[in-house]
Order: C-alpha cells, then sequence, then structure tokens
C-alpha cells in the first residue's frame, strides 16, 4: 500500500519523517471517512423522506425564513439570558451550600432539592399560571426565562459546589495565613480557578439549555417549536415543519459546540 | 466590584428586552384599532372590567393559531389569519381598543382561571353548560357542526359502525365530552345524536393531530376522527386520507368566552355580547363566514 503521491522522495528521507508522513496519512484518511460515512447517512434520511413524500418544499421556503429567523432568535435569546441567570444563581447557590451559615445552607439545599426534585415542564406552568395568582403577573418570555434560570441554576449550583470544592484546601491556609478575609478570598481566589473547572459543564448545560428552551413553547412564547408547529398545524405540513425546527436546534448545537471546543483548548492552555 | 456589578445588569437588560420581544414579536398585535366612530369606549360611562380594558387601550385575545381557516398563521408572514381574528379585530374596533393575541392551548382556555394573562377568548369555544360554571360567554358567533370523520380506505360507512371502536378528538374539546357522555349544550343547540355502544376516545394536543396521525400511516391506534366541519373538509382538502362519515352529530353554538372569576367582568362581557348581535344584525359575521369558509354562511344555525 503507498502512503501518499510523494511517498518516494519519502522513502529516501529519515525514519522519523517517515513515520509522520504516515501518521498524517492515516488522519486523513480517517477524517474523510468520517465525512464520508455521516454524507452517507444525511443522504440515506433524506432519500427515505424523499420516498414517504414527508417532507415538503414548497412549505420549507414559504415558512422555513420564519421559523429559522424569528423562532431560531427567540431560542437563542431564551438560552442565553436562561443560562447567564442560572450561572449567576448557582454562584449563590453553591456559596449556600458550602456555607457555614445553617440558614443559608437551608435555603440553598431546599432551592436545589425542590427544583431538582420536579419536572420542568411544571416549573414552567406553575411560574406562568400560578405565580399570576400571588398578584405577579410576568410576561410570557420573562416568565420563561425565570423558569428556565431557576431550574438550571438548581443543577449547576452542585456543578459549581464541586468547583469550588475542587480548588485545593492548602490555598485557603495560605490565604488566611496573609490575613485575607474570607470574601476576598472567595473572589479572588477560589471563583476564578472553580470558572475553570466549571466551564466545561456550563457549556454542556447551555447546549441542553438550548433544546428544553423548547418547553416554553407551551406559555405562547413564539420560539423555534411554537412557530414550527403552528406554521406546520396552519398549513397541514406539520412534518416538515417539526424536521425544520429539528435542524435548527441541531444547527444551533452544533455552531455553539465549535465554540465551546474552542473556549475550553483557551481554558486548558491556562493550565499548562 | 465594579464587575461584579456591571455582570449583576445584564439579565435585567435582557429581560427588558424580552419584554419588549414580548409585545413587538411575540404577541404580535395584529390590528390597528381604535376608529373613534362610535366606539363602545368613547361613549362616557364606563365601570368594571370594560373601564379598564378601554383605559389600557389594549384587548388581549386568547386564540390557538393551529385550526384552519378559523385562526392559523400566514405562511409567508407568520402573521395571525382567519375568520376568528377577523371577529376579534373587529370586535376591538368596535370597542375602540387595539388587540393583542397570545396562544395559550386550548385546555388552558376552557380551564378558567386565567390569571390576567389576557382578557377574552375568541377561539371558537363551545358553548356548554360545565364551562358555564368557569367561563362567561357572549351569545354565539357562528355554529358548526360536529363531523365524524374515517380513515378514506376503511370499511366505515356510518357512525354507527364505529360501535365499540375509538375515535381520536382534540384534547378537551366537546367532541371528547360527546363520546365520554358528558356533553350538554344549551337547549337551542338543538339535537345530540347518540352515542354508538362502547364507542371510546383517545386525544391528542389538537384536533389535526389526529389526522396527521393517520397520514404518517398511524392507521390502528383509532378508527374514529371527530372534529368540527371545516376541520376535517380542510384535511381533505389537504390530501389527508380522511372520508366524512354520516350526517353531523350535533351543531354547537361557538362563542366569546371571558374568565368568571375575574370580578366586574359583567360590563365587558354585556359590551361584546352587545357587539356580536350588531354584527350579526348588519351582516358582518355572515360576510366573514362567507369569506373564510368558502361563501358557506356558518352564522346562523340550520
Amino acid at each position: 500500500m503507498t502512503v501518499g503521491a510523494d511517498s518516494e522522495a519519502i522513502r529516501g528521507a529519515p525514519i522519523v519523517e517517515q513515520i509522520a508522513a504516515a501518521r498524517r496519512a492515516l488522519t486523513l484518511r480517517f477524517r474523510l471517512t468520517f465525512v464520508f460515512v455521516w454524507l452517507v447517512i444525511i443522504l440515506g434520511i433524506g432519500l427515505a423522506l424523499a420516498v414517504a413524500d414527508a417532507w415538503d418544499w414548497e412549505f420549507a421556503f414559504r415558512s422555513g425564513p420564519i421559523i429559522v429567523l424569528q423562532g431560531a432568535g427567540i431560542t437563542l435569546l431564551l438560552s442565553v439570558a436562561s443560562i447567564i441567570g442560572a450561572t449567576i444563581l448557582a454562584v449563590l447557590g453553591a456559596i449556600g451550600r458550602l456555607s457555614s451559615n445553617p440558614v443559608a445552607y437551608a435555603v440553598a439545599s431546599f432551592y436545589v432539592s425542590l427544583i431538582r426534585g420536579t419536572p420542568l415542564l411544571v416549573q414552567i406552568y406553575l411560574i406562568y399560571f400560578a405565580l399570576p395568582q400571588l398578584g405577579i403577573v410576568l410576561p410570557a418570555i420573562p416568565a420563561g426565562i425565570l423558569a428556565l434560570s431557576l431550574n438550571y441554576g438548581a443543577y449547576m449550583t452542585e456543578i459549581f459546589r464541586a468547583g469550588i470544592q475542587a480548588v485545593p484546601r492548602g490555598q485557603r491556609e495560605a490565604a488566611q495565613a496573609l490575613g485575607m478575609p474570607e470574601r476576598l478570598y472567595m473572589r479572588r481566589i477560589v471563583l476564578p480557578q472553580a470558572v475553570r473547572i466549571v466551564i466545561p459543564a456550563i457549556g454542556n448545560d447551555f447546549v441542553a439549555m438550548l433544546k428544553d428552551s423548547a418547553l416554553v413553547s407551551t406559555i405562547t412564547v413564539h420560539e423555534t417549536l411554537f412557530l414550527a408547529q403552528r406554521l406546520g398545524r396552519s398549513t397541514f405540513e406539520p412534518v416538515t415543519a417539526l424536521l425544520i425546527a429539528a435542524l435548527v436546534y441541531w444547527a444551533l448545537t452544533i455552531i455553539f459546540s465549535v465554540f465551546q471546543e474552542r473556549l475550553e483548548r483557551r481554558m486548558a492552555r491556562g493550565d499548562q | 466590584m465594579d464587575k461584579m456589578r456591571s455582570l449583576a445588569i445584564l439579565p435585567i437588560a435582557m429581560l427588558v428586552l424580552a419584554a419588549c420581544q414580548a409585545g413587538d414579536g411575540g404577541g404580535g398585535p395584529a390590528a390597528t384599532g381604535g376608529t373613534g366612530d362610535g366606539a363602545v369606549c368613547d361613549s362616557g360611562e364606563l365601570d368594571g372590567q370594560l373601564a379598564a380594558v378601554c383605559e389600557a387601550g389594549v384587548l388581549v385575545v386568547s386564540t390557538d393559531p393551529a385550526y384552519p381557516p378559523q385562526s392559523f398563521l400566514n405562511e409567508d408572514t407568520g402573521e395571525y389569519e382567519g375568520f376568528d381574528i377577523d371577529v376579534a379585530n373587529e370586535i376591538a374596533n368596535r370597542l375602540g381598543v387595539d388587540v393583542e393575541f397570545t396562544d395559550p392551548t386550548f385546555d388552558a382556555v376552557v380551564a378558567g382561571n386565567w390569571s390576567g394573562r389576557w382578557d377574552v377568548s375568541v377561539g371558537s369555544v363551545t358553548v356548554t353548560e360545565e364551562r358555564k360554571e368557569v367561563l362567561d360567554f357572549t351569545q354565539p358567533y357562528y355554529y358548526t357542526p360536529a363531523q365524524m370523520a374515517a380513515l378514506a380506505d376503511s370499511d366505515v360507512t356510518g357512525v354507527e359502525d364505529l360501535a365499540g371502536q375509538t375515535v381520536c378528538v382534540g384534547e378537551q374539546t366537546t367532541y371528547l365530552f360527546w363520546i365520554d357522555g358528558t356533553l350538554s349544550l344549551p337547549a337551542e343547540a338543538g339535537e345530540i345524536a347518540a352515542v354508538p355502544e362502547g364507542m371510546q376516545a383517545t386525544t391528542l394536543p389538537t384536533d389535526i393531530d389526529c389526522a396527521e396521525a393517520w397520514k404518517s400511516g398511524r392507521t390502528d391506534d383509532f378508527q374514529g376522527w371527530l372534529t368540527a366541519l371545516p376541520t376535517a373538509q380542510g384535511a381533505i382538502d389537504n390530501d389527508y386520507p380522511v372520508t366524512l362519515i354520516g350526517d353531523p352529530v350535533f351543531f354547537e353554538p361557538l362563542a366569546v368566552a371571558f374568565d368568571k372569576s375575574v370580578e366586574d367582568n359583567d360590563s365587558l362581557v354585556a359590551a361584546v355580547d352587545e357587539i356580536i348581535g350588531q354584527m350579526h344584525e348588519d351582516g358582518t359575521l355572515t360576510s366573514l363566514s362567507e369569506e373564510w369558509y368558502e361563501g358557506l354562511d356558518y352564522t346562523t344555525q340550520e
């Protein structure tokens, strides 16, 4: 088996270079196969849809842009606002969970227990329908953001707690020896290190949030799934509409995963 | 500390942005109301909820845009369209306020206790005795026949063939109540056909989902589909494998609905009821029905 087009030139080269070239060829072959397999699967799915006559191009061209532009815009807005809200709640929650103050510990533990013990959909409905009974009428989008923030905040609280605990205890003693107050030690020493540890986890949660935001379609928010369902039913093309919604979520997660990978690589560089 | 503070401002800015979105893109005010001429809101002495709506200048209307041709989203622009939408716009116009649409699920509408999230439902809600306990209704603005349908190439030729079979209906619809034997329409709605022995209901979130299940090949789950005649006809017109079975099983009066738990709602109910009466008299409803239902006038009960 030949290694490549310029194998003649390489044969005379030192063994190290020969091995490097062989490795490059292997990598290339791996990547080409990867792309090829993806194309085959995508073509297969496309063919199956065409045979089943499930995909309607006319609907895709007419209503697709509304789902993609307006729907994905609201989905992104929901996800970004909620991950920010969730991060803030998680920092507070984690500090509470690690606190020696019994009240702070109890409040934080109650929050995590209640939210993790109830379905997100129930929380969304309660914030939309039950809060107004107490006189708090949030518009649909802020209600959705609040529900997603509270929900993810609880899960991320545990992640942040682990991140904070991962900072070696010796550093606390060192800080105390320097006379550093507890709050300053938390902000300057612990949090910067903890953040680096939890960044990949936040990224994962953001990808999950992008998809869970679809649940907010049940409380009248015109996000991707809402528009896809209503436009699909309006035009008797629900399957095409759902497929477009699936593609929107998939594309958003792929785009974000690329960013996440870069961010993680940069964070990792700091460790070296 | 400064960094922390600016971080805290971010979500607040996001919320403000989101609230704006809810007003523009999300809620989508579809009509510019308020032609001053003879509008109810300009008539001086107002009280209760009517005064509150006039004060706000906006009537928040619930509709589910999944039911063409009553209420749906335009496939090019994504804006609200349909018979219910035009009726809602005209009601707001005659009140002298703007319209803002919101889209809760149907079961949330008929459950009552709207928490003030919307003022009124112009969403083809059937008047039933049970719903009257949580909702206030105006006089009907139109009537639709409840039509049984079956899979196009099935052996079912009459409603009685579906005895002992399963029929698909939308969640919390009158069609579900009919099969369950709990449907009680007001006396003026006319006769209700008997339910065939042993007929069972299965529900999906909205009526159209039943036809979609058949189209997708899910043909064994249920043998019949009970829905409004225009909805069934719409499915047939769009090449769904559906056929109409027998005469309508009942005619349902559809009216504008209000949340009964809202205090001082009487003034608003009375004002809208009067507007519906006017729209019947001056032919507005008839021409809207003929426009959206291919020349058919559903606004009177034959």
